[in-house]
């Protein structure tokens, strides 16, 4: 007590404050092994219905991936994702793209341009809003896009990107999310279950509380 | 002993004229131009960031592309002039492709940024955690460092004026 009358003191504790309240307000990444957080929610679909991540589950598995329109990050891998997302539809692995963007941030991210996007891409699975963004804190999203698949058990087993090559599909790797869908398709151990990748920070909307 | 100019010190460790912010502000055409670009792996900007001389250390890292990142970016471009002088050093680390060089460039000079202009090189999940491991890949992402190199500050997404400044204060006002 007593040193905290210095003032060089007392900003180095509220510095101390300052760095447990970041720890403390840090986001709560699902880990690997994870339940399917908010899965009885109902999103608002591009087609109309609206669905829960309950109610897209696949019999092997389910995929959910945050993304948004505008982001370049997510463009660039749009049409990576629609695909694996389609296949994964045949596999018997539910897939579910979510926009939790506020579209006042970002008017491109609203359901009209969800729509047209998922038109211009060929999406065979549900586009739908995150209206609260309640979900994409559920899950400790922050960018686009992110993927999250869980298995028949409905267990994390792989989160993160898409692949090693945003601009270049032809120059992939190491294709992240395509190879954990194959192997949870096939009743195998994911082989890499974590991934990072660059993208932009998911917009949520202000969170109302009453 | 710190240097009162940590920014200074930077720039003359760039090969540019240690000029008080000359550099930073001859934002002119030819300087969108030419503007020299330094790619870095994050053992580089850990080395920046252990370099002395500074009393705080804030690298951020940007992209042209990011909402979020351009918003931010005068605010800290403006906190990096104001508080040179007392020791704050601001790297800013573009998360930009190789091929916007172009763009880079010119939001760089645009915003008179203060260099070294720093871009990320090497695959992203290395450089993500190679920078810090709790970072998600999400932009922009700040990091404030003290003296030593040890990050006491941390967080994704973007920020003003009021929570930059907040961040480096009590680093700047303790006395070495």
């Amino acid at each position: 007590m007593h040193a905290l009358r210095s003032p060089i003191a007392r900003l180095t504790a509220l510095a101390g404050l300052a760095l447990a309240l970041t720890a403390g307000s840090a986001r709560a990444d699902l880990a690997i092994g994870d339940d399917v957080p908010m899965k009885d929610v109902k999103m608002a679909g591009v087609d109309g219905k609206s669905v829960s991540l309950s109610s897209v589950a696949g019999k092997k598995g389910t995929l959910v991936v945050f993304t948004c329109n505008h982001c370049p990050w997510a463009k660039m891998w749009q049409t990576r994702v629609t695909e694996i997302g389609n296949a994964a539809g045949k596999a018997g692995i539910g897939m579910v793209a979510i926009n939790a963007n506020d579209p006042a941030e970002y008017p491109e991210d609203d359901m009209n341009g969800m729509k047209q996007r998922a038109k211009q891409l060929g999406m065979k699975f549900p586009y739908v809003v995150d209206a609260t963004s309640d979900v994409a804190r559920a899950f400790g999203a922050t960018r686009t896009p992110e993927a999250f698949l869980f298995d028949a058990g409905g267990k994390l087993v792989y989160h993160g990107t898409i692949d090693d090559s945003p601009k270049d599909a032809a120059a992939v790797k190491d294709a992240w999310l395509k190879d954990a869908v194959n192997a949870v398709s096939a009743g195998k151990t994911v082989t890499t279950a974590e991934t990072k990748a660059m993208g932009c920070s998911i917009k949520l909307r202000t969170k109302t509380t009453s | 002993m710190l240097l009162p100019a940590a920014g200074v010190v930077l720039l003359a460790g760039c090969g540019h004229a240690p000029t008080g912010g000359s550099a930073t502000r001859s934002a002119t055409g030819a300087t969108q131009d030419t503007l020299p670009l330094e790619p870095v792996t994050a053992a580089q900007v850990h080395d920046r960031v252990r370099e002395p001389g500074a009393r705080a250390t804030v690298v951020n890292v940007w992209a042209t592309w990011c909402g979020p990142c351009r918003e931010e970016f005068p605010a800290l471009v403006a906190l990096a002039e104001r508080d040179r002088e007392r020791g704050l050093r601001v790297l800013f680390v573009s998360a930009d492709f190789d091929d916007q060089a172009h763009e880079t460039r010119r939001f760089l000079a645009e915003h008179h940024t203060p260099g070294p202009w720093l871009v990320k090189t090497g695959r992203d999940q290395e450089f993500i955690d190679g920078l810090d491991r709790r970072w998600s890949g999400a932009l922009p992402v700040t990091i404030v460092y003290d003296p030593a190199g040890k990050p006491v500050q941390f967080w994704e997404g973007g920020a003003d004026s009021a929570r930059f400044a907040a961040a480096v204060e009590p680093l700047l006002t303790t006395q070495p």
